[in-house]
């Protein structure tokens, strides 16, 4: 009996100890995180910097292809210098957005939202930690005054970028309260004033990935011109970046000597990039560093064309004939290009790559010229697979014709059409020639053209594109935020808005010369024979501001189309409403139009995207909607 | 009265002692003249002979137990002497010995309703004492249907369960006890042998001697924070004095059936291309069929005409083996288990091979005042399971993405040349043959390079526990147990050539993982009978830590061959990724006691505390405290109620109390925490090309506030047994209110896209029945036992959080979600536009609301708010996933050495919302595979009754972007899920060979199922998250692994 009682009171000691030491055992710290005093030192804030500077690519694997920093759904489909592309049932989200019928419940817009605001949180809590840190004396003011002024000019850029989407957008800076943020105040003087902290960062920052005071002032002035018209204040600005502007690591700053070399990725931090993002691949960010955002922007064709995915952002005809030029080189700004006689010729609906079989009988000569029919098949060429077929209709007797493509050089393009565009029988960087259908998801959808722009070279796979995984279109390709041509577009803007057409002419000409370089037009693959007929002539003058305007805008379609501008240089130059529609309406007639389109149209709502109403909905009625959605 | 009842039980004691002398002294004179022996056997109603009885003459202390095969000899004092056989488990019966001198002895199952003894929270109790609701599944229904997963086996067995699985071998089904109480972690609470666990999928259902439900407060809120979700207790077997050793063992095979039924053929396939042609008027040369113009589409040389659901199954084979050993003394008994499982899958090369082993012992000493047990099993099990209920799985992939012209190989004498690749004989046929037949992977290819991917893991699951007798009816018991969980998984991925959109290189991952969890539980015991008075008092400490893991994966890219011998991380030429996990453990320390109280057996009281405390809470709200009161009151007893005679018992009972819920919270919510990686905050910097700078960002937004959830339950039963005990019923009204609900409501995107902290905002409410009806009867040789359980519950979201009244949740559909959780709905209800019909005209489009993209033939949705537009705010709640009830019938007969089993297991009035429709009966949702629908019976201006709408490429607002009611079917389905007939053979022929019992059997599993669902099975499962079902996306059929028939023959052998 007593043993049994030792027993029991034993029982009770060991429990009374256990609970003794309760309260250290409930106290488990956090494992794989960091603590906020850890990172008050200058380590640790340049950390919580990069973390800021990361998401100006727009991706991260919280976010995908929707933010994309290149803009190529809200600034290039939105401003139909191209398509969704690829098949209708991928991405339908981008499809009321290109037709302009999006509601405020698309996810496409929310994700965007949600991923500036993500950037600038960023910003917020590297300022909030250099405060710490500056106030327990761990890092020096000179210090906290750099980290401050590049986490501010991030944190003015991405609201820029949210303020040019929306318009009505809350700011956000490290005190703000995100349970009480409204979106009823004009932000547009604390953006400016974000900027306005970066432009006398130093010119070299020791790391082309950073700001520096040249991509501080090209942003400032961007955004007084959107927001503030503001043409005079940019115009100083830009001005001093022709001069003196260097890139953050410290070089030199101008025009590539070709246009084509721009996009090529050796050269994405070239001597024409004032601010390239940078992508990089075989990271280990599972490839969330490395152009996430235009993943599915590739040929769509297996295994031997660039990518192997997902036929999207497919460039729109209209765009396509804006390259048709005069005699003079020159564009046709009276927009006469979408003419029939003056439009570009399509393969649409042509079989692609090379579908003759030789073995059958057909005489290539009597069937192309002997017919030219009526619409739909106007622009196509034919040839006859039985002989003195001279007067079969195509469209009822088809089994004695095969729709042939034709490659017509009859008509002269600017050179840089085909540095923007793939389009059939023209080499596509070194892949060899765009054969048409074949490279083409859908075409009954999304027409004939490719993206080229962003695409990397086949020689260039594997070492500038992510290894191992189901396709090669995550690549180094880093967009290129600010090209000098842009900076030299911008300024000749200004100086037009500010009546110098002398030197808006120069620099709208400069411009211009450079796309005339044939060294930089795209080569048969004999290297030496023009892959079309180029001609690109300079502006003899610029007679009336009007005129220069005209032409100005004709430029910055030209020179940066596909790069996320075209949207955006619409609503600063209020021509949303108007280009757009003529714009759809040329394009709503394509074979593809109405699949793609169906009868849209632009109104004065459209210069602004809605605000999401998830936001809305979360925000209990603080942030409210833009006028019209 | 204390002091009386004291003397009472003094001058008791002293009777015995003085009695028994007095015995002593009698015995050893009287017996001498009349004694005389019997022998006998003693066997048991259908499962042969029974050791271990005891036999003893009534009155005396003269008594006998009977041998391992149940043979008995005793010695009694004469003939009016009575034997009393017993045996725990069965009815005692009485002989008066007469002349007789060989007494042979049947005894029968004791297991009724009231007799029955329930495990509970840290104790047993006997059904009749229950004031709780309890329910419980018999072992031998656990195995009915061959499973080697015990939430499969769970099925349609307890009422207030939910089960639903998939056909998957080896996987895990949701099981749901009375609705759902949180957004995220509904699963319930498992004990085995006391070691709580959120996992039994590792357990050999043929090891689990009893499983019990603990669905209210009264019952299971003795477990506290972790009891919300319900509490299942599993029991393992223990042995039993003699020795026995049983086999068993099946093998058959599962039919993959004939898949979907209205998908085109090839011909088909190209008509309908050539109809979206017409319908549009496209004119285009289709790189496959020719010019668009030509009257009827042409057929490619290499097209072939693939089934693409039959070439990626097959005829599955399963075999079972299960060898048992227990035995015993009385102070010590042992069991060991050994099972051996594998189990191939419909889909190719899909499988799961499970071994397990397990060892129980129990050792009492000190004349039983001390007991030292284990409890230890082990499993390992080996796989390689395909993904479902997702776009790339083979089941949607195979079955609805992939067009019939495409070969599954190039046959003989074929070259094609295609768009990036030169098939010739022998290759893989795929979609980049040419243009325009989609994106899907060849599903065969796929499967047949993955056969060498390996995943394995063990599982080991034991305790060790010490029994103290300290007074009699005062116990005190301490038990220390655990799991530990390692797997390994190798996959490769190789590099393809046959498709529209391939792999260029070949990758290889590994990972690799290990988890540990601990209980120790202190507990005293004391069980006493005054009386009348029956009092049962448990009070204990627990602590755990959960959680104690870590895991790595590497991923390597470019290799030299694909040989499977070569595949290490290293010898890859680039390694292209690497990781690893820290699991933020978890510890839990908890203090709780239960008091229960009867009186005359008749008025019963139960109350329960339990203290939790958690590491997962800030120090100002770790501690929860969990109170829960029950009562029961027997009428049948009461004196009114003699004269009711065809009712033996009627129990009536209640409870309320609380219980808690924590498994949502992450163990890290209270901090508010940074970090980075690669994939989210680095930077290129420098401009390297190929490196990024490590970058931070704020990963986690704190709340040290958060705190348990709790869950008020009201239950109001009663049970009932009539006719001779031959009907029994037992009926459950319940209400849970979970309040303070943990959810990590969505953050203004101002917040930026730190983890959202789980806070105690939103509520919602589960009412519901539980019933069970049971009919036992003998009809001379016919002997039939059938019970009908039945569950319904409804769930009703009371709120979210402030300003928030719904949330939307994706399984990862190409239109956005189709789950809806809103305040007044229940959870993941089905949401959006209702179809009134298609469009018939222009004038009908005109005359009806603004929709975008209207035309003839397209959808036509209600207008609901009737302001003459279509918009968002014109979505319904369309549908629910959730049954009006589930149901198991369960039907045995018994006649001479034949016996019969029926199982019956349905649901009732759910809806399906088919995902798999928006593939085929769309044009333009990818140029996959399409249903015959869309060919034979979509709309055309003569073809106005359509089914499908018109097929044309158009993909808009109208057509195919929006979740609506086109694809929501009725999902209601009863299945045979058992049919088995056994024989077991007569003893006559087994003595010879010392065999005590075999039972051969046939069966047949998942005969039939009725339903009108059209997809492939209407048993949807629900895809995971974070390891447990997503209870939010339930009921969308995004390709679930189809529940197929299965043919089984087995035998039953006891030694």
């Amino acid at each position: 009996m007593k043993k049994k009682y030792i027993i029991f009171i034993l029982i009770l000691a060991v429990m009374g100890t256990w609970g003794s030491c309760k309260s250290d055992f409930l106290t488990v710290a956090p494992t794989g995180s960091l603590d906020q005093s850890l990172l008050a030192t200058t380590n640790g804030i340049d950390a919580m910097l990069i973390g800021a500077y990361s998401m100006i690519d727009g991706q991260s694997s919280q976010f995908s292809w929707e933010p994309a920093s290149s803009n190529w759904v809200w600034g290039s489909i939105r401003g139909v210098e191209s398509n969704k592309g690829s098949n209708s049932g991928d991405q339908q989200d981008i499809q009321p957005i290109q037709g302009f019928t999006e509601d405020a419940t698309n996810p496409f817009i929310n994700a965007t939202w949600r991923e500036l605001y993500e950037a600038i949180s960023r910003c917020n809590a590297t300022i909030v930690i250099v405060n710490k840190a500056l106030a327990a004396s761990k890092i020096t003011q000179d210090q906290a005054t750099s980290y401050l002024k590049q986490a501010q000019t991030l944190r003015g850029w991405y609201h820029f970028d949210a303020w040019r989407m929306w318009n009505k957008i809350p700011y956000m800076d490290e005190k703000a309260d995100p349970a009480v943020a409204t979106n009823s105040e004009d932000v547009s003087d604390k953006i400016i004033a974000d900027l306005t902290t970066g432009i006398d960062l130093p010119l070299d920052m020791g790391a082309i990935g950073r700001f520096n005071g040249t991509v501080a002032k090209v942003l400032l002035a961007k955004a007084l011109m959107q927001m503030k018209h503001d043409y005079a204040g940019a115009l100083i600005l830009l001005a001093d970046v022709k001069a003196n502007g260097k890139k953050p690591d410290g070089s030199a700053i101008g025009l590539a000597a070709t246009y084509g070399e721009i996009f090529d990725i050796a050269n994405r931090n070239g001597i024409e990039s004032v601010y390239t993002v940078q992508y990089s691949v075989n990271d280990n960010s599972g490839a969330n560093n490395a152009g996430n955002g235009e993943v599915l922007n590739f040929p769509y064709k297996s295994g031997g064309s660039p990518g192997g995915c997902c036929g999207f952002f497919q460039p729109a005809q209209e765009f396509v004939n804006s390259f048709r030029v005069d005699a003079a080189g020159l564009p046709m700004l009276d927009n006469s290009y979408d003419l029939p006689a003056n439009q570009i010729l399509r393969d649409e609906g042509i079989a692609g790559g090379s579908p003759w079989d030789a073995t059958k009988a057909y005489d290539i000569n009597q069937g192309a010229t002997a017919y030219s029919p009526a619409a739909p098949f106007k622009d196509l060429g034919y040839v006859s697979l039985i002989t003195a077929n001279k007067g079969n209709n195509p469209l009822t007797s088809p089994a004695a014709w095969a729709l042939k493509w034709t490659e017509d050089n009859s008509k002269v393009v600017d050179p840089r059409l085909d540095w923007s565009v793939g389009r059939r029988g023209i080499p596509y960087w070194d892949w060899g020639v765009h054969t048409g259908s074949d490279w083409i998801r859908d075409q009954s959808y999304g027409g004939p053209y490719s993206p080229k722009k962003q695409v990397y070279k086949k020689s260039q796979e594997g070492k500038y594109t992510e290894v191992g995984n189901w396709t090669s279109g995550w690549t180094a390709n880093g967009y290129r935020m600010i090209r000098y041509a842009d900076v030299l577009l911008m300024l000749a803007e200004c100086q037009i808005e500010t009546n110098d057409l002398a030197n808006a002419l120069i620099n709208v000409n400069l411009v211009r010369a450079r796309a005339a370089n044939p060294l930089g037009y795209v080569m048969e693959s004999d290297g030496t024979t023009p892959a079309a007929t180029y001609a690109v002539g300079v502006y003899p003058a610029f007679a009336t501001q009007a005129f220069a305007r005209t032409a100005l805008q004709m430029e910055r379609k030209l020179e940066l189309g596909q790069e996320g501008h075209r949207y955006f240089d619409l609503q600063r130059w209020g021509n949303v409403v108007t280009e757009l529609n003529r714009v759809l309406a040329y394009e709503e007639t394509m074979d593809w139009g109405t699949l793609l389109y169906n009868h849209s149209t632009v109104s004065a709502k459209d210069v602004n995207y809605p605000v999401p109403q998830r936001q809305i909905d979360l925000s209990n009625g603080k942030i409210t909607q833009n006028t019209g959605h | 009265m204390f002091k009386k009842r004291l003397t009472m039980q003094i001058s008791t004691n002293v009777r015995r002692i003085a009695l028994f002398f007095l015995s002593m002294v009698l015995s050893s004179s009287i017996i001498f003249a009349q004694e005389k022996t019997i022998t006998g056997k003693v066997t048991a109603q259908g499962e042969g002979p029974l050791p271990g009885v005891n036999v003893t003459v009534q009155g005396t202390t003269i008594g006998a137990i009977t041998d391992l095969n149940g043979a008995y000899s005793i010695k009694v004092p004469g003939t009016a002497a009575i034997l009393v056989f017993s045996s725990v488990g069965y009815t005692s019966k009485q002989v008066v010995v007469g002349t007789q001198t060989a007494i042979d002895m049947i005894l029968q199952s004791d297991v009724t309703a009231l007799s029955e003894v329930v495990v509970t929270g840290y104790t047993t109790q006997r059904r009749k004492d229950l004031t709780g609701s309890v329910g419980t599944v018999a072992p031998a229904e656990l195995t009915a249907v061959p499973t080697t997963n015990v939430s499969n086996a769970l099925q349609g067995r307890s009422s207030g369960v939910t089960v639903i699985g998939n056909g998957q071998p080896g996987s895990t089904a949701s099981v749901r006890i009375r609705g759902f109480s949180s957004f995220q972690n509904n699963d319930p609470l498992y004990v085995v042998d006391g070691i709580p666990t959120q996992d039994i999928s590792s357990m050999n259902p043929n090891d689990v001697e009893s499983i019990s439900v603990l669905k209210d407060a009264g019952a299971a809120s003795i477990y506290g924070s972790r009891a919300s979700n319900g509490v299942i207790i599993v029991t393992t077997k223990k042995g039993t004095k003699g020795t026995k050793v049983t086999y068993s063992a099946y093998t058959g095979f599962s039919d993959p059936g004939k898949g979907p039924k209205n998908l085109c053929n090839t011909q088909q396939f190209a008509d309908l291309q050539w109809l979206v042609y017409k319908n549009d008027g496209t004119v285009i040369n289709n790189p496959v069929y020719g010019l668009s113009t030509n009257p009827t589409p042409t057929l490619p040389s290499w097209a072939a005409n693939t089934n693409w659901f039959q070439a990626m199954t097959r005829t599955a084979y399963t075999q079972n083996h299960d060898l048992t050993l227990s035995g015993g003394t009385d102070n010590a008994k042992f069991f060991g288990a050994i099972g051996v499982n594998k189990n191939d899958g419909i889909i190719l090369y899909n499988y799961e091979n499970k071994y397990s082993a397990r060892f129980n012992s129990e050792f009492s000493f000190l004349n039983s005042h001390l007991k030292f047990g284990e409890n230890f099993a082990f499993a390992y099990r080996q796989n390689n399971t395909v993904a479902q209920l997702n776009e790339g799985s083979p089941i949607e992939m195979g079955s609805f993405r992939s067009q019939p012209i495409i070969p599954v190989v190039i046959p003989a004498g074929e070259t094609i040349t295609g768009l990036a690749h030169n098939y010739i004989p022998g290759d893989w046929g795929g979609t980049g043959i040419a243009n325009g037949l989609g994106q899907a992977g060849n599903e065969v290819a796929v499967l047949t390079r993955n056969k060498d991917n390996k995943y394995w893991n063990i599982n080991l699951i034991g305790s060790a526990f010490v029994d103290v007798k300290i007074l009699q009816g005062l116990n005190f018991r301490s038990t220390l147990g655990g799991t530990w969980f390692n797997s390994y998984q190798s996959t490769y991925n190789f590099a393809t050539y046959e498709g529209s959109e391939n792999a260029l290189t070949p990758s290889y991952n590994e990972n690799a993982g290990y988890n540990l969890e601990w209980t120790w539980t202190n507990s005293l015991t004391f069980d006493k009978t005054f009386g009348q008075h029956k009092i049962l008092i448990v009070a204990g400490y627990e602590s755990n830590e959960l959680g104690l893991g870590r895991g790595m994966s590497a991923t390597g890219s470019g290799y030299f061959t694909d040989d499977p011998n070569y595949r290490t991380i290293s010898n890859a030429a680039k390694i292209s990724g690497a990781s690893s996990y820290f699991n933020n453990p978890v510890t839990l320390i908890s203090q709780f006691a239960r008091a229960d109280y009867s009186f005359m057996d008749r008025y019963l009281l139960s109350a329960t505390v339990r203290r939790d405390g958690s590491s997962k809470f800030g120090s100002t709200n770790r501690y929860g405290v969990f109170p829960s009161f029950s009562a029961g009151w027997r009428i049948s007893d009461e004196p009114f109620f003699k004269g009711i005679s065809f009712i033996n018992d009627l129990k009536i009972r209640g409870s309320y109390g609380m219980m808690g819920n924590q498994l949502a919270v992450d163990a890290a919510n209270q901090f508010y925490s940074y970090g980075g990686d690669p994939s989210t905050s680095f930077y290129d910097i420098n401009g390297t090309f190929s490196s990024s700078q490590p970058g931070f960002r704020p990963i986690r937004i704190g709340n040290p506030a958060a705190k348990w959830e709790t869950n008020v339950t009201t239950d109001l039963g009663f049970e009932t047994s009539f006719l001779n005990n031959k009907l029994g019923l037992k009926f459950d009204w319940y209400q849970k209110k979970t309040k303070d609900l943990l959810y990590n409501p969505e953050l203004p995107g101002t917040a930026g896209a730190a983890t959202q902290p789980y806070i105690n905002i939103a509520a919602m409410t589960n009412t519901g029945v539980d019933l069970e009806f049971s009919f036992k009867d003998k009809f001379g040789d016919l002997g039939f036992d059938g019970s009908v359980i039945g569950s319904a519950y409804k769930n009703n979201i009371d709120k979210i959080a402030e300003g928030i009244t719904f949330f939307d949740s994706n399984g990862g559909s190409r239109i956005g979600s189709f789950n809806r959780n809103a305040v007044g709905h229940s959870m993941g209800a089905f949401f959006g536009y209702k179809v009134l019909g298609l469009f018939q005209s222009d004038a009908e489009v005109a005359s009806s609301a603004t929709q975008d993209g209207a035309a003839p033939g397209l959808f036509k949705f209600q207008d609901t708010n009737g302001d003459g537009a279509i918009t968002p705010e014109d979505r319904v709640f369309m549908g629910n996933p959730n049954p009006k009830f589930t149901y198991g019938v369960n039907l045995s007969f018994t006649y001479k050495n034949f016996d019969l089993t029926a199982f019956l297991q349905g649901s009732q009035g759910n809806d399906v919302f088919n995902w798999n429709t928006w593939w085929v009966d769309f044009w333009p949702s990818f140029a996959g595979q399409k249903s015959s629908d869309l060919l034979n019976n979509s709309w055309t201006p003569t073809n106005t009754g359509a089914k499908v709408p018109k097929a044309t490429s158009l993909s808009n607002f109208s057509t195919n972007t929006q979740s609506c009611s086109y694809y929501l079917e009725n999902g209601s389905y009863a299945r045979m899920k058992n049919l088995q007939l056994g024989y077991t053979l007569p003893e006559s022929l087994l003595s010879k060979i010392s065999v005590k019992s075999v039972r051969v059997y046939v069966q047949a599993v998942n005969l039939f199922t009725i339903t009108k669902y059209t997809g492939l099975d209407p048993e949807i499962d629900t895809q995971q998250a974070n390891g447990s079902p997503n209870d939010l996306i339930r009921g969308v059929d995004y390709g679930s692994y189809p529940t197929v028939r299965q043919y089984i023959i087995g035998i039953n052998l006891a030694f």
